[in-house]
């Protein structure tokens, strides 16, 4: 029952008829996803409820415009198109409905010469208490060709008590391409009073320019994270935090304007002339996202992906 | 010295040689960098001997401390040592980081090659550390130890300067990190390169925040 449970509480989704079609199954007009709807935490799934999700796409350009060249979705893991422009927009769906664990999930994007491919997620990820011995496992490849450019911005993770996530994102790009990357994580639902005395999260970020690792990023949290949280050379208390990576030619001249949209509990620093790494860390969830949203429109001159909206 | 301990079989020499090189008279300028701290102290978050304790606490345990330990640890043991000096440089959040890193290493690896007659190439600090420890044959744990230990009482130093604290409470503070400095580098020794990591955000925000400072002591 734990998988259905997950699946309705999803909202929304659970109701679209095929995913096959995927340019009518996506949220109506208007319509916005809280990012933190209430919902049940999902006991742990058993052994035999393991989810496995495959996502894989290719954008090419195409007559000025980014178009599918290649798609691939397996198991749990479904891509949603809205109505193309001349980027070419994903929405990523875990339709099981969260990550628990002994789920494996495997995405991988890659957007050609010139493309521009922008992705998102339906809604905030969950990771749901999982078995002692069991972790979720959650792995993204990006690959951005010459000239190609790719915003990576799928909406927060948001970890449960006894959750446990092994993630990796690794990122390839050519050094003329231009990439935006977000990862927000949230640490319990601030407003329903969520702390997190047991967890086990592995988050790491690889970031190849032209072949050489330009940016890593190893996050390692385990145990009793509201005890580190509140530490107050770590986090001070705040329930959520987020990096942002761009890397383009030319990026560094974007700190000083980013830098003026930063409240101080964020910092932003430009490793090269071509990389910026951004950090900050909010009280909850919803401030993180009115901290990340002008920085993140900044980056891709765009607005949110609609899936965002509050 | 410390006959007893079962993990320690240094021999005079070695124990000279490895106080030598983590004396803070050793030319790698480590007194130039407080690794984001100055931005602590002026914030006003870091304002007596306790809370130094705290912030080195944590960038000690979750923050460069272990991670350095670790590519330390990698290095001594043979592993790969381009693909650490990759990582070793790319782990730092901050341009200020990645600086304090790579000319301390940059001077640590010179010095070295040239009073041993070796070849350490320029390396990020912890991994021209740990090629030294192995071409020279030192005792890991004592070294790992003793890296803690420098880089504690590097920026205690840098704490007392800013705060300011008197000298006193500065060599407590360091007195007081010892033995998380013997349990870290108990733990790097019998790490693999995946237990690297942490979480300690406000420390890489305060030092990507270090250049916008008005006035600065220390170049990170």
């Amino acid at each position: 029952m734990h998988r259905e449970g997950r699946a309705a509480a999803q909202g929304g989704v659970a109701a679209c008829p095929s995913l096959i079609g995927w340019q009518g199954c996506l949220p109506q007009e208007g319509r916005t996803i809280p990012y933190d709807q209430p919902q049940m935490t999902a006991p742990a799934a058993s052994a035999a409820q393991r989810a496995r999700g495959k996502a894989r796409l290719g954008a090419r350009l195409r007559n000025g415009r980014t178009a599918i060249s290649d798609l691939h979705m397996s198991g749990s893991a479904k891509l949603l198109f809205p109505r193309p422009k001349d980027a070419l927009q994903a929405v990523y769906l875990n339709s099981s409905g969260g990550v628990t664990g002994g789920d494996a999930f495997e995405v991988e994007a890659y957007a050609e010469p010139g493309a521009h491919l922008v992705m998102t997620t339906q809604a905030a990820e969950r990771v749901y208490r999982a078995l002692p011995a069991e972790t979720g496992r959650v792995e993204t490849r990006l690959t951005l060709g010459a000239g190609a450019r790719l915003d990576w911005l799928p909406q927060e993770t948001i970890l449960f008590e006894g959750g446990a996530l092994d993630r990796r994102l690794s990122i390839d790009m050519a050094g003329d391409a231009r990439l935006t990357a977000c990862e927000a994580l949230v640490f319990g639902r601030h407003a329903m009073g969520e702390v997190l005395h047991d967890l086990r999260l592995r988050d790491r970020i690889d970031l190849r320019i032209d072949g050489r690792l330009a940016f890593a990023d190893r996050l390692h949290l385990q145990d009793d994270a509201a005890g580190t949280l509140a530490h107050p050379a770590i986090a001070n208390g705040a329930g959520a935090v987020a990096t942002v990576i761009h890397a383009a030619p030319g990026a560094a001249t974007l700190r000083d304007p980013l830098r003026e949209m930063l409240p101080e509990t964020a910092g932003l620093s430009a490793l090269s002339a071509e990389l910026l790494v951004l950090r900050v860390v909010s009280v909850d969830g919803y401030t993180l996202r009115g901290h990340l949203a002008p920085v993140l429109r900044r980056l891709s001159g765009a607005e949110l992906p609609r899936p965002w909206m509050i | 010295m410390t006959t007893g301990t079962p993990t320690t079989t240094m021999t005079t020499d070695a124990a000279l040689t490895l106080h030598q090189l983590f004396s803070p008279a050793f030319p790698v300028g480590a007194f130039a960098y407080s690794h984001g701290l100055e931005t602590a102290v002026q914030a006003g978050q870091v304002a007596d001997a306790a809370a130094l304790q705290g912030w080195l606490e944590a960038a000690l345990r979750h923050g460069a401390g272990w991670s350095d330990a670790l590519l330390l640890a990698q290095a001594a043991q043979g592993a790969d040592a381009d693909m650490l000096s990759e990582l070793g440089l790319a782990l730092s959040p901050s341009a200020e980081r990645r600086l304090e890193t790579e000319q301390q290493g940059r001077a640590f690896a010179a010095t070295v090659s040239a009073v041993w007659e070796l070849e350490i190439p320029p390396s990020p600090y912890p991994v021209a550390v740990g090629l030294a420890v192995q071409a020279l044959a030192l005792p890991l744990d004592e070294a790992l130890r003793l890296y803690l230990q420098a880089f504690a009482a590097n920026l205690a130093g840098a704490g007392v300067r800013l705060i300011p604290l008197g000298q006193t409470d500065g060599q407590r503070v360091v007195q007081a990190l010892a033995p998380l400095c013997a349990e870290l580098a108990e733990r790097a020794l019998g790490a693999e390169l995946d237990d690297l990591g942490g979480f300690a955000p406000l420390i890489d925000i305060a030092s990507q925040r270090h250049d916008m400072l008005y006035s600065r002591l220390f170049r990170s």
